[in-house]
């Protein structure tokens, strides 16, 4: 019990348990099929075909929501992420078809670089705009959103750019894990949490961002130099949705102007339910990780069980402000004990 | 040159401190309580899987009962544009009508995303196989996404074919829907005819990455360059849904006021009733594919004197029926099965406004079913 105590207090017990919750319930209720290539009667929900593929759907989303949650600690928001990802896909995409390598490991690299680059330079401009100019990150972020899904339309004239199969090999490598089987993503979904974590726990760097979005002007008299703080939070969040754009394109094999549209919102969901808070000042990577992972497991939830699919929107937005005034109210509470502690 | 078909006879050709605070558990039990009473509130609304068979029959009257049912998953590009949900009404049809023919029960999954998204149809694709169908019928919002799903789904044992929007270069078995690149030259060749073969006219092409919209886009062109009178303003794309349609046309209604005529790719402006208002029959004449109820007022009133109806009813009737043909009898069917458009005008808006009635269309105006 004394092992487990820690655990069970643990900033992502909760979300956790969530999760297996719904996990063991999604396995008892989603029923069986017999496979068509092996014969074998399968359980619709718990087996590895569906486990990989929901951590895969998950994955774009949680890469991005990491960066968000960093930039939301610090007291802004970035609305504009969706739009990034499309930027840096269709970058990636005209880059490779007009100067890049046809195939290979180089394609490979270099599209990773251009995505990244671009992610980088948009989230740099981003915070550069929000520094200097000194407008409120929503209303920034908010034109960017445009600006730079305007720049990816244009740029691409509204086509759809196929990719080197290099490319998509990569991200559906199997690792030995059998055919249809792709773990990649997950695997980079869980490099970037435990990375994000180390940053934002272990670092000075993270501790800053706490600082500023707990008390902007404490931080300031204390010396920090929030304008460089505010802009490498938005680098990261770019840098992030590059990876994403990277590995999502990469994985589907074509890139659009049309990319990941409505994803910010998917992305900030995830960040909240993990635990975020939009004022600033509280987050965890690994929550957001988390966050996603729940989002995308009730949406799966709602096809394994047969469910309307139509109740889909409904489902999530109950969830997210449900998950968020619960939050708040525990929050209230603990600070309510807390002072009568003191007394 | 195929020709649309004048007569809209409805068969198809082939039928705050540094310190990183807690996170406090119970608000994540809020979560589950949220899911799960959604969940609940959901699973009332079952989705409607096709009753092999409608009647009150106990189930081991029910054709097949103890047969391995047949789901067929079906992801069309939106659950809000009403052509898809004639599609599925087709399609479920077909599935009862056919259970009762074979005795084995036939599912179809509705797995339509809300709104248009490649990825988010190529992650159904993985879903559906996940969860043993045994066929899919996919309508694709962006080809080069979906390919590579596709293919991993027959990899896996699972038949797909397209409708409406193909992606040709993936392994489905078939294809059924419009050639499009024709269907955007017989948009074209109509419209001449209505302006007298000369004049500025704007294309309206929905969402810029269907494929099978770049390819009316494109037969719309190819058609309008053969004809030296003809003037293209400009292809303006736009959010498929009816208002946005509807305001972009006005937007460049506005921005080119000589504008003669409209070649259109997709029905959705003629969902909304703003155009009788903001266009003026007598100067301008649009030609449209689709011709769903609420788009018929415009033929009647002569602002869309000519529509080239897409059997969307058919898609999924059809679609079934080649899986079936396919997987259950399996018969060889044809790489690309083609729908020939119907042309709807003011001399077959009754029998067409009929047919729409007949394939469950509870919107069609009265006063056009009792038309000849």
């Amino acid at each position: 019990m004394s092992v487990l105590r820690p655990l069970l207090r643990s900033q992502q017990a909760g979300l956790v348990l969530i999760i297996l919750t719904l996990v063991i319930a999604l396995s008892l209720l989603a029923g069986s099929h017999v496979d068509a290539t092996t014969g074998h009667t399968v359980n619709n929900f718990l087996n590895s075909y569906t486990l990989i593929q929901t951590a895969t759907d998950a994955s774009f989303i949680a890469i991005m929501a990491v960066g968000a949650t960093v930039v939301i600690i610090s007291g802004g928001i970035d609305l504009s992420v969706g739009s990034v990802y499309a930027l840096a896909g269709v970058g990636m995409g005209l880059f490779l078809r007009t100067a890049g390598p046809a195939g290979g490991a180089g394609a490979v690299w270099l599209a990773f670089v251009v995505c990244v680059a671009i992610g980088g330079a948009a989230g740099a401009l981003n915070g550069a705009m929000v520094v200097g100019l000194r407008v409120h990150p929503f209303i920034i972020t908010l034109g960017s959103m445009w600006i730079l899904r305007g720049i990816a339309f244009v740029s691409s004239k509204a086509e759809s750019i196929l990719l080197p199969e290099s490319l998509t090999h990569f991200a559906k490598a199997p690792l030995g894990l059998g055919a249809a089987l792709y773990p990649i993503p997950m695997l980079a979904m869980l490099v970037v949490a435990a990375l994000g974590a180390v940053y934002l726990q272990r670092t000075v760097m993270g501790r800053h961002v706490f600082a500023v979005g707990g008390n902007p002007e404490a931080s300031r008299f204390s010396g920090l130099r929030l304008g460089r703080i505010q802009i490498g939070v938005y680098v990261l969040s770019g840098l992030t949705a590059g990876l994403a754009a990277f590995l999502g394109a990469s994985f589907y094999g074509s890139v659009s102007c049309g990319d990941a549209t409505g994803y910010e919102l998917y992305v900030i969901a995830s960040a909240v339910v993990g635990g975020a808070r939009l004022s600033g000042g509280r987050g965890s990577a690994i929550n957001a990780m988390l966050g996603a992972v729940l989002i995308v497991l009730i949406r799966q939830s709602i096809r394994t069980l047969h469910a309307d699919q139509n109740y889909e929107w409904i489902i999530i937005g109950c969830a997210i402000v449900v998950a968020v005034v619960l939050d708040q109210a525990s929050a209230r509470f603990a600070a309510r004990r807390l002072a009568e502690g003191a007394h | 040159m195929r020709r649309p078909r004048s007569v809209p006879t409805v068969r198809a050709k082939t039928p705050k401190t540094p310190k990183a605070p807690k996170a406090p558990m119970t608000a994540r039990f809020g979560i589950v309580a949220a899911a799960l009473a959604g969940l609940l509130t959901a699973g009332c609304q079952k989705s409607t899987p096709t009753a092999p068979a409608p009647s009150a029959a106990s189930p081991s009257d029910a054709p097949g009962a103890g047969a391995k049912p047949i789901r067929i998953a079906m992801i069309a590009k939106s659950s809000t544009n009403p052509v898809f949900l004639s599609a599925r009404r087709g399609a479920e049809t077909a599935a009862r009508d056919l259970s009762n023919k074979i005795g084995i029960p036939i599912e179809v999954m509705w797995l339509t995303p809300p709104q248009e998204d490649g990825q988010i149809q190529a992650q159904r694709i993985a879903q559906a196989v996940n969860e043993g169908a045994s066929a899919i019928l996919i309508s694709c919002s962006d080809a080069g996404k979906i390919t590579g799903s596709i293919d991993d789904a027959v990899a896996r044992g699972v038949a797909v074919m397209t409708f409406d929007s193909d992606a040709p270069k993936s392994k489905r078995f078939s294809y059924y829907g419009v050639d499009d690149h024709q269907l955007g030259q017989d948009v074209m060749a109509e419209l001449a005819k209505q302006i007298g073969g000369r004049g500025r006219v704007a294309i309206l092409a929905g969402n810029q990455n269907a494929t099978n919209l770049r390819h009316r886009v494109d037969g719309i062109k190819a058609e309008a360059a053969k004809s030296r009178g003809i003037q293209i303003v400009g292809t303006f794309y736009h959010n498929e849904t009816p208002q946005d349609a509807a305001a972009e046309v006005i937007r460049v209604n506005n921005a080119y006021p000589d504008i003669k005529g409209w070649a259109m790719a997709g029905g959705w402006a003629l969902f909304t009733k703003t155009l009788f208002s903001d266009l003026d029959p007598k100067k301008i004449k649009i030609v449209s594919v689709d011709a769903l109820p609420p788009e018929l007022p415009y033929v009647e009133k002569g602002l869309a004197p000519v529509l080239l109806a897409q059997s969307s009813y058919l898609w999924g009737n059809v679609g079934v029926t080649k899986i079936i043909d396919k997987i259950y009898y399996k018969k060889e069917v044809p790489e690309i099965v083609s729908m020939d458009p119907v042309r709807v005008t003011i001399d077959t808006l009754g029998s067409w406004a009929r047919q729409l009635r007949l394939w469950g269309f509870p919107d069609v105006p009265e006063e056009y079913l009792k038309l000849k």
